[in-house]
C-alpha cells in the first residue's frame, strides 16, 4: 500500500518530466458529435490486456480481463461478469455488480464496473470511444487504492442471444496470445498460438490445426477440444451471459460468446493468453489463383532485444506477391523495407484458410521473412510471425492481415471522425526512477483536410496515474496505398500531438485497410515501440 | 514473487560460478552478421567482467532500456539489461565503479552491436534479465493482445 501510494504522489508529475516544461493546462474544446449515453446500451463483451499494480506488490503484474457488462442507456451499469488472468493467476466469474458510465457527443466517456468479491465491493475504471453504437475500444484506467490497471482492448454488443454451447458451431479461425505457462525457463514467456478449428452443435472439436510460438519455439498439430457450461459457476449461465469453459488443443479457456460469429477467450490453466475465434466463411480460397487482393498486416510483440512492431502491405496476384512495404520497430530501431525479393504465398491445402507468406528482406537476406496466416474470409485473417534465422525464430509476433481496399486514398475519402487507440511501451519517469513501461491511449479526432483535432486520454503505467482529456493535433499525410513502384515514397504517414500540460508530439507510419480503418506504428524517435488502429465512427 | 526471484538468483550464481568461457573483447570483435546475429543464442554465450562507468535505466538508444556502459580490460562495452525494472525487482543496484560480471553475447540491431545481458552480477547477487532464448523478461509485449483483438474488431 505505501508503495503503491509513493508511486502515485511521484507519478502526478509523469506528463511534465515525460514532455518538457510548461505551465497552463490545455483542456479540449467541449466535444461535439452525435453520441450520447443513449448510444450504450445493452450487453457489451469486453476485453483489456495490459498489467496491475496491487497492494502489496513489489512490481506491476501481467493482467488480463474478459467479461459482459450490461449497460442501460442511461449512465448505469446493472450487471455483468468477468474473469481475469494475473499472469497466471486467476480468478473465475467475479460478479459485476453495478456501475456508471458517460459517453459524450464525440463518443469517448469513462466506464466504471463495480467488482463483488466474498462480499466486498471495488471498482475498475476505463476510458472508452465509441465506433458505432454497438462497438468501442478502450483502455483500462484503473488507478486508485486497492490497484492501478492499465492496458488496451474493446468492447462489442453481445447479439442473438439466448446462448446455448451449440451457438458456436461450425469452422472458426482464432488467434491467442500472451504469456506461456512455462515456470521452468524464467517464464512466463510470450506465446502465440493460432489456428483454425469445427465445432460442432454439441460443443465438440474433433478438427483443426494450430501453429504455436512459444518463446521463440514453434510447434504445430492437431487441434481437438469442446466447449460447455461452466457449471463450477452456475450464478452466470451460459444463456444470459454467454459464458462458458472450453478445452482447445490441451489448454483450458473461459469463452464468451459475442455473436455466433465472434467468440471471446481468456486461458485459464497457467499462462495467461487471451484473444478471439472468429467464424470461418466459405468465401476462404481454396486455391492461391483465387487469391487476387491488397492486404494491409500488422504484427507485434517480442524480439531478442525487446518489443517489436511491423505493420505493412503486400500485393497478392495469385502466388505472386509484389508491392512490398513493412515497417518494423524492433525495441527503438526502424527499419523501413521498401521492396522484396522472392515473395510468395501460399495455401495448405489440409487446413481450410491456411497459408502461408514469405518474402526476403534486403535488410535481412540471411533472415526471410515468413507469416502463417489463417482467414476468417476471402479479406481478413490473422498472422503469426516465423520468421527465422540461423539461431532460430527472431520474433514472437502476431496480429492481424485484411485486405486493402477503397484506394486511392486522399482527403476526401480520410474524413470525418475516427476513435483511435495505440499500445506498447514508452519510456516513461514516473515513480523512483526511469524506465520503459506500458503505455495506453484511447481517443477520438475529427479528420477534415488530413489534419486531425480531437482528444485523448493516456496511462503511462510507471506513474500509475492516468491523464485525462489530452489534447490532440497533427496531421496525415497520403503517398498512395502502397502499389507505386516507388518503395519508399509511397508510405502514409501522421503526427499526433498530445498537450495538456505540456506537449509531445509522436509520428507514425500508416496502412491504410480502406478510408474507415488504418493501421499504424511509430517510426521514429526510439522512446517508444507502439502500435495501433484508426477507426471510422458509425 | 520476491523469494521466486531470489531463487531464480540462486541458481544463476552457481550458474555463473561453473560459466568458463570468459568474454573479454566483445568490443573487439568482428563486426557481426546481423543475420546470424539477429537472435539470442546461449550456445554463444560468454561472461564480460569490468566496472560500471555510467547506468541509464531508461535509454532512449536502441534496443531501449537500460544500458550499462562498462569498462573492461579492453575497452568499454554498451551492456543492453532489458527492462529497469526487472533490477528493480531484485534489488540491484548499479552504480560507477561497481564491479559487475556480465552473462550474455554480442547482438546486433540493424548496423550496431551490442552485449545483450542475460544475467547481471554485482558481488554474490545477480539478476536474470533475460531467459536462455533471449526474451528480455517483463515486460516485453509492445502490442497487447487485447488491442491485436481490437484490431480485429474491424467488421
Amino acid at each position: 500500500m505505501k508503495r503503491l501510494l509513493l508511486i502515485f504522489t511521484a507519478g502526478t508529475a509523469l506528463w511534465t518530466a515525460a514532455c518538457g516544461g510548461g505551465n497552463g493546462i490545455v483542456n479540449p474544446p467541449p466535444p461535439v458529435g452525435k453520441y450520447s449515453t443513449a448510444s450504450l446500451k445493452g450487453q457489451y463483451v469486453f476485453v483489456t490486456n495490459g498489467e496491475v499494480f496491487s497492494v502489496g506488490a513489489n512490481n506491476a503484474t501481467p493482467l488480463a480481463r474478459t467479461g459482459v457488462f450490461n449497460a442501460d442507456g442511461q449512465g448505469n451499469i446493472t450487471a455483468g461478469v468477468e474473469d481475469v488472468n494475473a499472469d497466471g493467476t486467476i480468478t473465475l466469474a467475479l460478479q459485476i455488480s453495478g456501475g456508471s458510465y458517460t459517453v459524450n457527443a464525440d463518443g469517448r466517456g469513462a466506464l466504471t464496473l463495480n467488482i463483488t468479491a466474498n462480499g466486498t465491493t471495488s471498482s475498475i475504471d476505463f476510458g472508452i470511444v465509441l465506433t458505432s453504437t454497438s462497438d468501442g475500444l478502450l483502455i483500462d484506467e484503473t488507478s486508485n487504492s486497492n490497484q492501478a490497471s492499465t492496458g488496451s482492448g474493446n468492447f462489442v454488443l453481445q447479439t442473438g442471444g439466448p446462448f446455448t454451447v451449440g451457438s458456436v458451431a461450425g469452422p472458426y479461425i482464432f488467434d491467442f496470445a500472451g504469456l506461456d505457462g512455462n515456470q521452468t525457463n524464467l517464464c512466463p514467456c510470450p506465446e502465440s498460438f493460432v489456428g483454425q478449428f469445427d465445432v460442432n452443435s454439441a460443443g465438440t472439436i474433433s478438427t483443426g490445426f494450430f501453429d504455436d510460438n512459444d518463446d521463440f519455439l514453434l510447434s504445430s498439430g492437431a487441434v481437438v477440444g469442446n466447449f460447455a457450461q461452466d457449471n463450477l459457476n452456475p450464478s452466470f449461465p451460459i444463456s444470459t451471459t454467454g459464458r462458458g469453459v472450453a478445452q482447445i488443443a490441451g489448454q483450458d479457456f473461459v469463452f464468451y460468446i459475442v455473436d455466433p460469429t465472434r467468440v471471446r477467450f481468456i486461458s485459464t490453466n497457467r499462462g495467461m493468453l487471451s484473444g478471439d475465434a472468429v467464424a470461418q466463411s466459405n468465401t476462404v480460397p481454396a486455391q492461391v489463383s483465387s487469391i487476387s487482393s491488397s492486404f494491409a498486416f500488422i504484427v507485434a510483440g517480442s524480439s531478442g532485444s525487446g518489443g517489436v512492431t511491423r505493420v505493412g502491405r503486400f500485393t497478392s496476384n495469385g502466388a505472386t506477391v509484389t508491392n512490398v512495404l513493412q515497417d518494423t520497430n524492433d525495441a527503438g530501431r526502424f527499419i523501413p523495407t521498401n521492396s522484396a525479393t522472392t515473395a510468395s504465398i501460399s495455401l495448405d491445402p489440409a487446413t481450410p484458410g491456411r497459408g502461408t507468406f514469405t518474402f526476403t528482406d534486403p535488410n535481412f537476406t540471411n533472415a526471410p521473412s515468413k507469416y502463417v496466416f489463417y482467414l476468417s474470409s476471402a479479406t481478413q485473417g490473422v498472422l503469426q510471425e516465423q520468421t527465422s534465422n540461423n539461431s532460430g525464430v527472431v520474433n514472437v509476433a502476431d496480429g492481424s492481415i485484411t485486405a486493402q481496399t477503397g484506394s486511392p486514398f486522399s482527403s476526401t475519402n480520410i474524413a470525418g471522425t475516427y476513435a483511435f487507440n495505440w499500445s506498447g511501451l514508452s519510456l516513461q519517469n514516473g515513480g523512483s526512477f526511469a524506465v520503459q513501461d506500458e503505455e495506453d491511449i484511447v481517443g477520438q479526432a475529427t479528420v477534415s483536410s488530413l489534419s486531425l483535432s480531437g482528444a485523448a486520454d493516456i496511462f503511462q503505467f510507471q506513474s500509475a496515474v492516468p491523464v485525462f482529456d489530452l489534447v490532440a493535433s497533427g496531421s496525415i499525410s497520403i503517398a498512395g496505398d502502397g502499389t507505386s513502384s516507388t518503395g519508399s515514397s509511397s508510405r502514409d504517414t501522421m503526427s499526433v500531438k498530445l498537450v495538456k500540460s505540456n506537449s509531445t508530439t509522436i509520428n507514425f507510419v500508416v496502412y491504410f485497410v480502406n478510408p474507415q480503418v488504418a493501421f499504424f506504428a511509430n517510426n521514429q524517435d526510439s522512446n517508444r515501440i507502439v502500435a495501433g488502429i484508426m477507426k471510422a465512427q458509425q | 514473487m520476491k523469494a521466486s526471484i531470489q531463487s531464480r538468483t540462486g541458481a544463476f550464481v552457481l550458474g555463473i560460478a561453473l560459466a568458463s568461457c570468459i568474454f573479454a573483447n566483445a568490443q573487439q570483435a568482428k563486426q557481426p552478421d546481423a543475420q546470424q546475429l539477429r537472435s539470442y543464442d546461449v550456445s554463444r554465450e560468454g561472461s564480460l567482467l569490468g566496472t560500471v562507468v555510467k547506468f541509464e535505466s531508461a535509454s532512449s538508444t536502441p534496443p531501449i532500456g537500460a544500458h550499462l556502459l562498462v569498462q573492461t580490460a579492453s575497452g568499454q562495452v554498451d551492456v543492453h539489461l532489458g527492462n529497469a525494472k526487472v533490477l528493480q525487482a531484485g534489488h540491484l543496484e548499479l552504480s560507477p565503479g561497481d564491479s559487475v560480471r556480465i552473462v550474455g553475447e554480442l547482438l546486433t540491431l540493424g548496423d550496431s552491436a551490442y552485449f545483450a545481458a542475460r544475467v547481471v552480477q554485482k558481488g554474490a547477487q545477480a539478476v536474470a534479465v533475460r531467459n536462455t532464448k533471449g526474451f528480455v523478461l517483463f515486460p516485453a509485449s509492445a502490442m497487447t493482445p487485447a488491442q491485436k483483438e481490437a484490431l480485429r474488431g474491424v467488421r
